[in-house]
Order: C-alpha cells, then structure tokens, then sequence
C-alpha cells in the first residue's frame, strides 16, 4: 500500500515535470531542465560510487566515451539514434566490467589517483587520434536524434528525453538501495571484512556497482553529445567527476535524493551567471568549503531534519 | 648534436628540480596527513602571483620576495591544516573533497582579481654563461642552484632537527609516534606549512621562467602527482627518484616523438605502478 503510494507519487512528479515546458513555454527554462536532467543521471551514478567508498574520476573519460561512441557510431557507421545511444552506452559498461576487474581492488585514494590517470589517458586518446574522434577540436555537427521516424529538433523533445533518463535512474538507484542487494553494496564501504565474513564475494557487487554506474554516465554522455551537437575533449576531463563529487557533497551523498536536490542548486548556477563564469567557480568552492565543514549531511540532511522536526511537532 | 643534449639535459635538469619541490611538498603532505592535496599547483600558483605583485609591479629584490613568498606560502598552509583540514583527520576522501574546494576557490579568486592573461615577471638575471662550447641561460641556472639550495636545506632539516625526525616517525607510524610524545597537532600544521613552503619556492623560482596566470598550477601538479607514484605516496627519496626518472622519460619522448605521446606514456607508467605496486618504487 505504501510502496503503490509513494510510486503514484512519483509518477504525478514525473508527469507535472513533463508538462512544465508546454505550459510555460520558457525555451531558457527548458534548457536548463535538460541540464538539470543530464546532470542529475551523472550524479547518480557517482552517488552509487561514493556508496562503495570509490570515488571514480574515470568518470569523465566514461562520459566522453559515451558521447564520442553515439556520434560516430550515428556519423561514421550511420546508424539510427536508439542503436547508437544504446551501443554507445554497452560499450562504455563493457569497458567499466573490463578495467573493473583489476582497478576494483585498489581502495581510498589510489583508487581516485588510478581512476584519474586512466581518464587522463582516455581524453589525450581523444586529442592524438585524429581521424576517428577530430582532435582538439573534436566533432562537429552531431546528428540529432530521431526516434519512431522523426526527428527530435526541439529543446522540448530533449528535455522529455533527459527526464525519462533522469527519472530511470532515480527509480532504479532508489530501488538498488532498498533491495537486499543495496544492503549488501552499503556494506562494502562500512564494513567489508563482516560482508565478506558471510560468504558473500564482495568484488562481484562492486563490479556490479561500478557498471551500472558506468551504464548511466554511458548514456547521459551520448544524449548530452546529441543535445550540443559538438562533441570536444576539454568536455570530458577532470572536471566532469569533481562536479559531480560537488553536487553530491552538497545535495548530500547519503540519499539518492541527495543527488537531485545538489544537482537543482547547483546546476542552474552557471546558466544564470553566464557573464561572470568565475564568480559562480568561487561560489561552488566557497559552498563545497561551507558544507563539508558545517553540514556534512548536504542539502538533504537538512530538508530530513526539518521533515523530521515538523512530523514530532504533530505528534 | 652534442650541443643540442646538453642543452635538453640542462632544460630537463632545471625542470626535474622544480617538480622534486613540488612533489616533496605533495608527498609529505600524504606521508603524514593521508591527503591528497590538489590545492598544491593552487599553492605554487598563489606564490607565482605574489612575486609577479611584488618584483613586477612593486620592484622589489627578486631575492629577498622568493623567500618571503615561501614563508608566506608557509603560514598560509598551516593555517590551512589548522581551519580546513583538521575535522578530516582519518577521512582520506572527505580531505581530499576539501583540497578540490581550496583548489576551486583559489583558482577562481587569482582570475578575479587578476584576469585570464598570462603576465611575466621580470628576470632577476639574464644573458648565458659560456662553459667551454656549451652556452646555459643565466636565469635557468639560478634557478637551478637555488633549488639545490632548498633541496639541500629541506634535507637538513629533515635529518637533523627534532621536529625533522618527528615528521618521519609519524610518516611511518603515527600511533607509536604519539607514545614517544610526538604531537599530531603540532606536527599536522607543520608539515602542511612545510609541504606548502616547497610549493611557494617552486612558483616562486619559476615565476620569471614561465608566465604567471590562474591555471598555471595544473600542469606541475600533475607532474608532482605522476613523480609521486613514481617514487611512491608518502616517500621523500621516492620523490627525488621519481623526479629524476621523470625529467628523463619526458625529455626523450618529448623530443623523439611529441608532447602528447609523452603524456599518456606517463599516465599509462602510473596506472601500472598503481595496479602493481601502490606504494610505488621506494615506497614500504
């Protein structure tokens, strides 16, 4: 009764969320639903990294692969969209279960300091090999999308897409955490030796772990390569895994709610303060700097607390 | 032909210095931390921008600002220790999290006040010194002496002073450190404020070779990162090591084939040394 209440709950979010752009009418609005969309799914993914106590900076060179992977599959093989997307995405999890198996068993900061050398290399590859991925200035003129024989131009056909994504992983990394699975992938980072002491093969879960993750930034890197129609290295380096770490801080990692709340204060930021670019730069690390220090729980363990506070008033 | 090495190894040489400060400053600070500073190309940075202010807009002695700089640098990291890092003693990512945040905040705040333009600093001396057939830039090897200067002195300290020996007890172990009355709270702000007064000395030193500008501090970072891997996290000869092989490894590919190449042959060396060996090549 209350699993079928709070899902019509999040069906009715979802369909207001959907019709938002046709009542409003706001192009700019919509672009920054998209945002919100695209980088809501990335924060997930790393939301689901942070819950194994490896921080992936890998990430962004995942996310490149994605978004490079669905535009030359679609301009080089001229495959249709779904293909592409879909190719693009099992490619990258492909590669994630592969540099999973031996990359899982570094731990703390060698696994960030790994991860990172090896996104590293994966975007200079970008740079070197020039006639599959462009170089420098990377590929121009990405086809748009087309699904049931049309084509999707508007923001508003990007931004029913970006939701839908958006909303996949939101249910199934709420669900992941609820089932018995996601008790046993909380674990890892708690307390391994006690996971591993009941005979369970904890590298499994956290291979599973990583791909999934690695699933979800697959595609929301293709579809953010399709949205911009420009596909370029710069976009996919170090950077990416450090937002994404900043989004979670903030929202708070402890909830995949979390991921949601840090992405929609931090993501229309820079869309408002287009003009002054390093001002928003400060403000995201004088923010990081304020709620690593004073509330560790983001964002999120305050709207808990307030809920939490309001529900023993009534009582 | 022989002219053209000399010259590469010299160019190579004063490089692989400047990386051994920066990556000495890094790696004791994980040695006795457990952090992961990405602030550290921001801390070279800062010190860069406080020699272009003072030699370059003020006319100071080029000298006399280098070691100001660094002290500077120095108190700024163990004030650092003391506010921001301190509540993650033991919380390796959540420290790490809080350099990102000092690295972004520096970052934006130098491109604020002082734009994205790339600025020189005067050079403190200038021409070449002829050895025989071989010519070397003056200001290359000031820099250079200097840097075997600090190096020299860091050495010292480390070996011979109560608070150096201090340092390398809680290196290795800081429980039983502590047992022998050594204080993490002392020994935290000071080797940050250490660590840090090497990277103020590296963008110092450097600040009239290069340009100084916001980002200027990503590039020796990451070569401060790929010669502590090399050598091994929390390792001081390693660092020397790593410098070594480094400036040689680069100086070739760099010249045989290109920069890029160079690069990921760099990256691809620490991913292994990570996979094989974590603790690098002189690490316990």
């Amino acid at each position: 009764m209350k699993a079928m209440k709070s899902a019509l709950k999040f069906l009715s979010i979802i369909v207001i969320l959907a019709v938002l752009p046709f009542v409003l009418r706001a192009p700019f609005l919509t672009h920054i639903g998209v945002m919100i969309g695209l980088y809501t799914t990335l924060a997930l993914s790393m939301n689901l990294m942070l819950r194994i106590g490896q921080i992936s900076f890998a990430h962004g060179a995942f996310m490149g692969l994605g978004a490079y992977g669905s535009a030359v599959l679609m301009m080089r093989l001229g495959l249709p969209f779904p293909a592409a997307f879909f190719g693009a995405a099992f490619g990258v999890t492909l590669l994630a279960w592969l540099v999973g198996q031996v990359f899982l068993r570094i731990r703390g900061v060698y696994f960030v300091l790994l991860t990172f050398a090896f996104g590293e290399i994966i975007v200079l590859m970008f740079i070197e090999w020039v006639s599959l991925f462009g170089g420098s200035n990377g590929l121009a003129g990405v086809p748009r999308p087309g699904l049931f024989g049309h084509e999707i131009q508007s923001r508003d056909g990007f931004y029913l897409l970006a939701l839908a994504l958006a909303a996949f992983a939101y249910a199934s990394v709420r669900a992941l955490y609820r089932s018995e699975l996601g008790a046993v992938i909380t674990s890892l980072d708690e307390n391994e030796a006690l996971t591993r002491s009941l005979g369970i093969d904890s590298r499994q879960y956290r291979l599973l772990t990583f791909c999934f993750s690695a699933f979800l930034v697959g595609m929301s890197g293709a579809l953010y390569g399709h949205y911009l129609t420009l596909v370029t290295p710069e976009d996919y380096g170090f950077w990416v895994p450090v937002n994404l770490v900043v989004i979670n801080v903030i929202g708070g990692g402890s909830h995949p709610l979390g991921s949601i709340l840090g992405a929609l204060l931090l993501v229309p930021l820079p869309e408002f303060l287009r003009d002054a670019k390093q001002y928003q730069v400060l403000l995201y690390g004088i923010l990081l700097i304020f709620f690593l220090l004073f509330m560790p729980n983001g964002l999120y363990g305050v709207v808990e607390k307030f809920r939490r506070g309001r529900k023993g008033a009534a009582q | 032909m022989f002219e053209l090495a000399i010259k590469i190894a010299i160019n190579g040489l004063t490089s692989s210095l400047v990386y051994i400060l920066m990556a000495l400053g890094f790696t004791l600070i994980f040695g006795i931390m457990r952090v992961i500073n990405f602030a550290h190309g921001e801390l070279y940075m800062v010190a860069a921008f406080l020699v272009y202010v003072l030699v370059g807009s003020l006319g100071w002695n080029y000298y006399l600002v280098v070691v100001l700089a660094a002290v500077a640098l120095g108190l700024f990291g163990a004030v650092l220790e003391r506010v921001l890092f301190r509540p993650f003693i033991g919380r390796e990512l959540n420290g790490m999290i809080m350099a990102l945040a000092i690295s972004i905040t520096l970052q934006a705040t130098a491109f604020i006040l002082f734009g994205p333009d790339e600025h020189s600093v005067p050079r403190p001396v200038s021409g070449v010194i002829q050895f025989g057939e071989v010519m070397v830039p003056r200001d290359r090897l000031a820099v250079g002496l200097m840097a075997l200067l600090i190096l020299g002195l860091f050495y010292l300290f480390m070996r011979y002073t109560k608070a150096g020996l201090a340092m390398r007890a809680v290196v290795q172990d800081e429980e039983i450190a502590s047992i022998h009355g050594v204080r993490p709270k002392i020994i935290h702000p000071l080797a940050f404020g250490t660590g840090a007064m090497l990277a103020g000395f590296a963008g110092a030193l450097m600040a009239p070779i290069y340009t100084v500008y916001p980002y200027m501090g990503s590039q020796p970072m990451l070569k401060a990162f790929i010669v502590v891997i090399l050598g091994g996290l929390g390792s001081v000869p390693g660092a020397v090591l790593g410098g070594v092989v480094l400036g040689l490894t680069e100086s070739v590919f760099a010249t045989l084939i290109n920069t890029t190449v160079a690069t990921m042959v760099s990256f691809a060396i620490v991913v292994l040394i990570l996979l094989v060996k974590p603790t690098g090549l002189l690490g316990r």
